[in-house]
């Protein structure tokens, strides 16, 4: 539209107000975000990379060959591999119930899901600790007199069954920490995208699984990958909780994060900060991913608005 | 008899939705149903789909063509429903949109794929959208949407068709186009039909029969001549609109407006009670002098004539307010009437409702 096209011009005035910072505050203020930025993040992720390099490249190959890596990395494969789809599972299945469905408890559940982000890892850790450890109930159920189902306390004394300073625990206690991930990304979605779809499928003839697979999932799907994602990072950069339930057997029963304290409290600082980068690179490639999926998310969510 | 609903009652929390509604719809009708929002008019219409189920399942009843379907969900009913705001599969192409009830059919009923393309391509052709098949929802504008909600509906041959405030998020041309599109659509594939609305004008233009809902009771049901000619209750009077009312009150066998006492045409027995005497803008007549007993004066407050009808804004020289007339040109360029003349009106239908007697008089 030309000028003259135009009947009514805004005051300029009060736009220009707003920007009325002289130059040096806005360029003071500027490099001083931008430092903070730099002190707190950017340099510590580059000391880490320099450390792990610190004595070579052969080092640092061997640092990461190391048989006792190898197992943690192993360890904390599996501890995610676990988690990540059981809590894919759940997530979409609480995020369901909670934005289509009414039902008694809803609130309850929705504060339970957030439970993981409000107590501490700790706390957590020491929980499984006092129920599944020697002196909690499981250990109490197998060393007891008279057990309720004797064949199963027999089953699991011989098998020699543990959870707490075993693989078990270290999978439980990721799984807790990691369970609002995904429900917590799909809920807001599905409550804005209402049940409208699902009931015009169901009118439609479609069965519950077939409006799940074919209307509600390919909804949610970008949605449910940032969600995968977050829970991934989580899982296997987890300490805390982990190291509460872990014991710490090298070998054994470290994950990633104890490993690379383990090796820091033995003065190989270039050891940890081997092991630390691949953590900092599975955070760099977390990054990336999230970034690819906000930028295919806002890409549909524009073919949706330009009509 | 293709759709039957008896005595259904419906609750949310302390909200009563319906409230023992029972409705007839024959088949191949169209029927409207119309209300104030908040009157069940769409909780009637989930009800149907099986969308929503009724709180009395004992005493209530749901029928297609004689078959009792009350507790069958609404995967099963073989109802076509389109939702207000269409609720088109965002993902999918319109093709696809209107495949889907077909393709989610088990594999022995399913069509093969050649009669499913073959059907949506009709489909396509009936709602005159043949080259857009391939589109998403979010690239079609509002009445295309709503064409699409309907060829999906109707992909799986519904017994029943049921429409939500089908013209609801429209703009007003686009609205009138799909209107009288959906008439047309109607006449050729004669599928029972229920719509929702709360547009009077829509329901009385497109529908063979109208129920007319308020705080879910259906208070009046009939043609569109039998809902506007003979209003069963002040309601239905009232929200057809285009009426003026008069307050007064009834004594014996005349109804007293202002000053001036209209003779009823039958005797009320009642003694001196509030009455509403409701008249429509062209059932009255202005004159300039006092010519009989039953006029009232007014002052010309506005006249307007552009169209065929003229209208006149008057107010009442009693200080009962402002009333319209509706006068044909050559009336009004007859009569010629200036701002700010008084005039004397005189009615000529008028339908008295007393609120604290049950029968309805006529003047």
């Amino acid at each position: 539209m030309t000028p003259a096209a135009t009947t009514f011009h805004p005051p300029r005035e009060p736009r220009r107000q707003l920007n009325t910072e002289p130059v040096w505050v806005r360029r003071l203020l500027i490099s001083l975000a931008l430092s903070f930025l730099a002190f707190f993040l950017f340099l510590p992720l580059a000391f880490v990379f320099t450390q792990a390099f610190a004595k070579g490249i052969g080092f640092y190959f061997k640092s990461l060959t190391d048989p006792l890596t190898w197992s943690a990395i192993k360890l904390t494969l599996l501890a995610t591999g676990i988690a990540v789809p059981l809590n894919c599972v759940f997530g979409v299945a609480a995020a369901w119930a909670i934005a289509k469905f009414d039902f008694r408890g809803k609130n309850l559940l929705l504060t339970l899901i957030d439970l993981p982000f409000s107590i501490s890892p700790v706390i957590a850790g020491l929980i499984y600790v006092l129920v599944f450890g020697a002196q909690g109930w499981l250990g109490l159920y197998v060393n007891a007199e008279h057990p309720w189902f004797p064949w199963l306390a027999h089953w699991l004394d011989e098998q020699n069954f543990k959870v707490i300073f075993a693989v078990p625990g270290i999978v439980l206690a990721t799984i807790f920490v990691t369970v609002p991930f995904v429900a917590r990304e799909l809920i807001p979605l599905m409550q804005a995208q209402g049940r409208n779809e699902e009931e015009a499928a169901r009118v439609l003839g479609a069965s519950g699984w077939q409006t799940f697979f074919r209307v509600t999932l390919p909804n949610i799907k970008w949605a449910l990958i940032y969600g995968v994602i977050l829970c991934n990072a989580r899982a296997m950069g987890e300490f805390g909780a982990v190291s509460v339930v872990s014991g710490k057997i090298r070998g054994q029963t470290n994950t990633i994060p104890l490993h690379i304290e383990a090796l820091y409290d033995d003065y190989n600082f270039t050891g940890a900060f081997a092991v630390a980068s691949l953590l900092a690179f599975l955070a760099l490639i977390t990054l990336g991913l999230k970034t690819w999926v906000e930028y295919q998310n806002a890409r549909q969510d524009e073919t949706e608005i330009s009509s | 008899m293709s759709v039957e609903v008896k005595n259904a009652i419906k609750q949310f929390g302390a909200f009563t939705a319906l409230d023992r509604v029972s409705l007839k719809v024959e088949s191949g009708e169209l029927v409207a149903l119309l209300g104030p929002s908040g009157s069940g008019k769409t909780t009637l219409l989930r009800m149907i789909a099986g969308l929503e189920f009724p709180d009395n399942p004992q005493e209530s009843q749901i029928l297609f063509y004689g078959e009792d379907v009350t507790t069958i969900p609404a995967s099963e009913r073989k109802a076509g429903f389109a939702f207000q705001h269409y609720a088109l599969f965002r993902h999918m192409s319109v093709f696809e949109n209107i495949a889907f009830g077909l393709r989610v059919r088990p594999k022995t009923t399913r069509p093969p794929e050649k009669e499913i393309r073959a059907r949506v391509e009709k489909l396509l052709r009936l709602i005159q959208m043949e080259p857009l098949g391939p589109r998403f929802p979010s690239q079609l504008s509002g009445g295309q949407r709503q064409r699409v909600a309907l060829a999906r509906a109707l992909a799986v041959e519904p017994k029943v068709l049921l429409l939500d405030e089908p013209f609801g998020a429209l703009d007003a041309k686009v609205r009138k186009d799909l209107r009288r599109w959906l008439r047309q659509l109607h006449d050729e594939i004669h599928v029972t039909t229920l719509f929702v609305t709360h547009d009077q004008e829509e329901a009385l233009e497109v529908a063979d029969r109208v129920a007319i809902l308020r705080a879910g009771r259906i208070e009046q049901i009939g043609t569109p001549d039998e809902i506007y000619d003979r209003p069963a209750s002040s309601f239905v009077y009232d929200f057809l609109g285009n009426v003026n009312l008069f307050s007064g009150r009834i004594k014996d066998d005349s109804v007293v407006i202002g000053e001036t006492a209209f003779a009823l045409t039958e005797k009320s027995g009642a003694e001196d009670t509030d009455a509403v005497a409701f008249v429509r803008p062209h059932d009255i007549r202005v004159t300039r002098s006092a010519s009989g007993q039953s006029t009232l004066p007014a002052r010309v407050v506005r006249c307007h004539a552009a169209g065929p009808l003229a209208n006149l804004e008057l107010e009442r020289l009693d200080g009962g307010g402002w009333f319209t007339v509706q006068l044909s040109r050559e009336q009004f360029h007859e009569l010629q009437p200036r701002t700010g003349e008084t005039v004397y009106v005189e009615l000529k239908t008028v339908k008295v409702f007393a609120e604290s007697l049950p029968i309805n008089y006529s003047i």
